[in-house]
């Protein structure tokens, strides 16, 4: 494969992962790396040169990835995915970096090298999103709705979202849930059948305070929610206080939707 | 009825918390459609305390009456505290209510000893065979197998449970005996031992038939107290190897004493838990379980207590400077994990990459490992920091936590 030039085009996709894999798709077509690879939800003034906006094709997409698994595996398709969902500013750029290695790597044992700066990064990027996504495993609270629909809200810090129905669907296939994004607006939607993509339009949600309004709650969430909160109370060992590791462990930014934290003031 | 409910949370969670276990890995138990719950290898944290520790069970008591009379226990017969018991039907919705919204991972059900050591195992038992019966509960269990309670009812507990555990609370038996006048080793090691021949048979039944019920996937552990009594930490880690070796112990848990009933003439007179010691012992536990050291290697009877100063890798490879450097580039895993500041996931990259190239400083430290502590023990490309050409002792100092008072913990049994 001929090398890959850099130049100053910008290329703007729509956000999507799959918008993204075409954009690698147009950048290998064009054989340059561009100076920017941004979603158009987020426009930079900041981009001087041509910007082209590229469309999104699910077969292209589907090439790259089918690439990317032929000359790696499965699990680092998806690791790709994974570190493309944390949204970090340049992420797009330092996976197009990545692939090029990858699509250019003659013995196929270059994903495995941590020694190169675009796989240690992305392999650091992934295991933040992945330890995010097992903080919500457990930091997820849902509120029981009066018609036996569970709802919780979140804002994580990557957009982790479709990474927890597996966890979900497997734990709690007896019950409808949601758990909703409110910083992304969007969540995800379990009918006791499958879990699909879903925007809330009504919102009987303040997603502020992240409470379902109490006339569609059901009528013994206040009480466990209170149970819960007061558990978490009693088993405080006043003697071992260590604030600083709880705060490490479970970082304030959390700390809006669980019921044990977000009282006003009640900050210990 | 609710208040009631709430009251007898806050009495049993309370009395229930100086349990420090809090593990809920170890099994997968699948999901089944339509039912509730699973088990995730890896565990989940739901939430963490004031003090740091992580919440992932609802801990509490079927009962805070008890008919023993422990030094060490807050629910001690003596106590002149609020008692109470839940009804199992309360427990059963508790656990899955809390379930239901994600606040828990399962149950660690406990209790003080009611009756007989065998009625209150029946209670325990009626808990957690209704969970998974009638409801088809497939989060973690973790259930005391009460002291001196009979064979069959052990048995029956370990199909239910994921986890079995007794609590051996002191570490030796003539203390023991000094501060629980009504119970002895063997109350403690029986149902321990039957616990460990029971998982180990399961294993055999389910290599002839894969449908064989499971007994105690998650194994068995074992809390004891640090600081009631004047076991020195090389005793305490003697008897943890034991454990981990005859009984195939998963976990030891270490419990920093907290002196929860002051004025007991047979424990010592302290006002913060040791929690510094209780870290070197985890810390030297960790040693044991991942990195191969064995108890007498860590700890001798020259140095019968682990340096508050020092974590007890470190301390060892002082001791052992023959042992180093080691070159990274060269040596073998179990080598490269006995250096400070390389730990079990870094030494893995290690091995992992050096195929790739050298391994270099830079790489290292975006492995993740402690250069400060390891440049002295080991040889990539750059320049050697030999610890033979280092005095030992110049390097204790350099490496221990910069003087800080509160660090300096006096072991009352020490001289004793």
């Amino acid at each position: 494969m001929p090398e890959m030039e850099t130049s100053p085009l910008s290329l703007i996709y729509d956000g999507s992962f799959e918008g993204f894999l075409c954009a690698v798709f147009e950048a290998f077509e064009r054989r340059t790396i561009p100076q920017a690879l941004v979603p158009a939800s987020r426009p930079s003034q900041l981009l001087i040169g041509e910007q082209i906006e590229v469309e999104t094709h699910p077969n292209r997409a589907e090439r790259v990835r089918n690439g990317i698994i032929q000359r790696s595996s499965h699990r680092n398709a998806s690791l790709v995915h994974v570190a493309f969902l944390s949204e970090l500013p340049g992420v797009e750029l330092l996976l197009l970096r990545y692939l090029v290695k990858l699509f250019n790597d003659p013995n196929g044992r270059y994903w495995q090298n941590m020694l190169d700066d675009e796989v240690f990064e992305l392999v650091q990027i992934a295991r933040k999103v992945k330890k995010e996504v097992h903080r919500f495993h457990g930091f997820v609270r849902f509120q029981e709705t009066a018609d036996g629909m569970f709802f919780a809200p979140i804002d994580p810090d990557h957009n982790i979202i479709r990474l927890l129905a597996r966890h979900f669907r497997a734990r709690f296939s007896g019950q409808q849930w949601i758990i909703y994004d409110t910083k992304r607006n969007y969540g995800i939607y379990y009918d006791l059948h499958t879990v699909q993509e879903v925007v809330l339009q009504n919102h009987r949600i303040d997603f502020n305070a992240g409470n379902v309004a109490s006339e569609v709650k059901a009528l013994d969430e206040d009480f466990y929610s209170r149970l819960w909160k007061e558990y978490y109370d009693a088993v405080n060992i006043l003697e071992r206080q260590n604030h600083k590791q709880m705060t490490n462990l479970m970082p304030r930014r959390y700390w809006k939707y669980l019921p044990e934290k977000n009282q006003a003031g009640k900050l210990k | 009825m609710k208040e009631q409910v709430l009251k007898k949370l806050q009495v049993l969670a309370d009395a229930a918390k100086y349990d420090v276990s809090c593990s809920s890995s170890g099994s997968t138990r699948p999901a089944q459609d339509g039912a509730l719950g699973n088990a995730a290898r890896a565990g989940v944290c739901h939430s963490f305390t004031q003090d740091g520790r992580c919440i992932s069970l609802l801990k509490i008591l079927y009962t805070n009456y008890c008919i023993y009379d422990c030094a060490y226990c807050i629910n001690r017969r003596s106590n002149d505290l609020p008692r109470a018991s839940f009804s199992v039907d309360e427990l059963v919705d508790l656990t899955l209510s809390f379930y239901r919204r994600n606040y828990i991972e399962g149950l660690f059900l406990s209790s003080g000893v009611v009756v007989s050591p065998d009625h209150t195992m029946e209670r325990l038992i009626a808990v957690a065979r209704k969970l998974r019966s009638e409801h088809h509960f497939n989060g973690y269990i973790h259930m005391k197998a009460i002291p001196g309670s009979s064979a069959e009812l052990v048995a029956e507990a370990g199909l239910w449970a994921d986890r079995l555990s007794v609590n051996i609370e002191i570490p030796s038996e003539n203390n023991l005996k000094l501060l629980a006048p009504e119970k002895d080793f063997s109350s403690v090691l029986s149902p321990m031992n039957q616990i460990h021949q029971g998982i180990e048979l399961n294993k055999e039944e389910r290599r002839k038939y894969r449908k064989a019920p499971r007994f105690a996937p998650a194994g068995q552990s074992t809390q004891l107290i640090v600081g009631a009594s004047p076991e020195s930490d090389f005793d305490i880690l003697r008897l943890a190897s034991g454990f981990y070796k005859q009984q195939n112990l998963k976990r030891v848990y270490y419990s920093g004493f907290v002196p929860v009933n002051p004025g007991d003439s047979r424990l010592p007179a302290i006002q913060k838990p040791p929690l510094v010691r209780e870290n070197r012992l985890y810390q030297a536990d960790w040693l044991m379980r991942f990195y191969q050291f064995r108890f007498d290697e860590i700890l001798d009877d020259r140095h019968s207590f682990l340096d508050p100063n020092l974590d007890p890798k470190l301390a060892w490879a002082l001791r052992n400077p023959s042992f180093f450097p080691v070159d990274l580039n060269a040596a073998p895993y179990e080598m490269i994990l006995r250096v400070p500041g390389i730990g079990v996931r870094s030494a893995k990259l290690i091995i992992a990459n050096r195929r790739f190239g050298s391994i270099t400083f830079s790489h290292l430290k975006r492995m993740g490992v402690a250069l400060n502590r390891a440049r002295y023990f080991i040889t990539c490309r750059e320049l050697p920091l030999h610890l033979r050409d280092i005095d030992p002792v110049y390097l204790r100092r350099k490496l221990s936590p910069s003087v800080n008072p509160k660090v300096v913990q006096l072991n009352l049994f020490e001289h004793a």
